[in-house]
């Protein structure tokens, strides 16, 4: 499925709140040119007050609710609408991403409508689902480093 | 009388190993060749009974 009207409308609930999250995962690995597919989209915050507001107002833009699936061992809050299939994972933790502030200063927006998302680099995801090795991030591992290289050759 | 050539198991693996990855190549120079804000037919939906497709 095309994510662009997605894309487009969490682009503008974000400008809307001003929530600043910095998109990861494989969602962000297949805007870096990946050819994988996911469920959900993933992005990382910084678990403030008034980030949890601007959470909470991004959810209800989006007629979803806030789930914490794995309460009370992550920081995971789950933003979801099933009518819509809407799935978003925002994380305030990254295995193998040492800070926030590091990950945006690498990461990339990208206009969606408009309004811009962040983009961690894909230096920063290989980082992260190397660190995580969960199965299915392994799985993932060759292509995303092929994605890389090929990244590399074309910026020459 | 001639005898067919039968490529071994290991050669025809090889063989297909190298044809994925130049698809894969192909693949990823298609998408690179997009703006990034185009690259985004990459999310599959849930079916309600399991399952997900494109």
């Amino acid at each position: 499925m095309n994510a662009e009207p997605l894309l487009n409308k969490i682009a503008a609930v974000f400008a809307e709140h001003r929530l600043e999250a910095i998109m990861i995962g494989n969602a962000a690995a297949a805007l870096h040119g990946a050819p994988v597919t996911t469920l959900d989209i993933d992005f990382m915050f910084r678990k403030t007050p008034a980030n949890l507001n601007k959470l909470k107002a991004v959810a209800k833009s989006l007629d979803a609710s806030i789930l914490k699936p794995y309460y009370p061992v992550s920081d995971l809050f789950r933003v979801v609408n099933d009518e819509k299939g809407l799935q978003l994972d925002f994380m305030t933790k990254l295995h193998g991403i040492r800070s926030f502030e590091g990950l945006r200063s690498r990461s990339e927006a990208v206009q969606f409508g408009e309004h811009q998302l962040k983009i961690a680099c894909l230096e920063d995801i290989i980082k992260s689902k190397r660190a995580t090795n969960r199965d299915r991030d392994r799985a993932v591992l060759e292509i995303l480093e092929k994605t890389l290289d090929e990244q590399k050759k074309s910026s020459k | 009388m001639n005898k067919k050539r039968v490529a071994s198991k290991e050669s025809q693996t090889a063989a297909l190993k190298k044809e994925n990855e130049r698809a894969l190549v192909d693949q990823i120079r298609r998408l690179l060749a997009l703006p990034m804000n185009k690259r985004t037919n990459f999310l599959r939906v849930r079916h309600p009974r399991g399952g997900s497709h494109l």
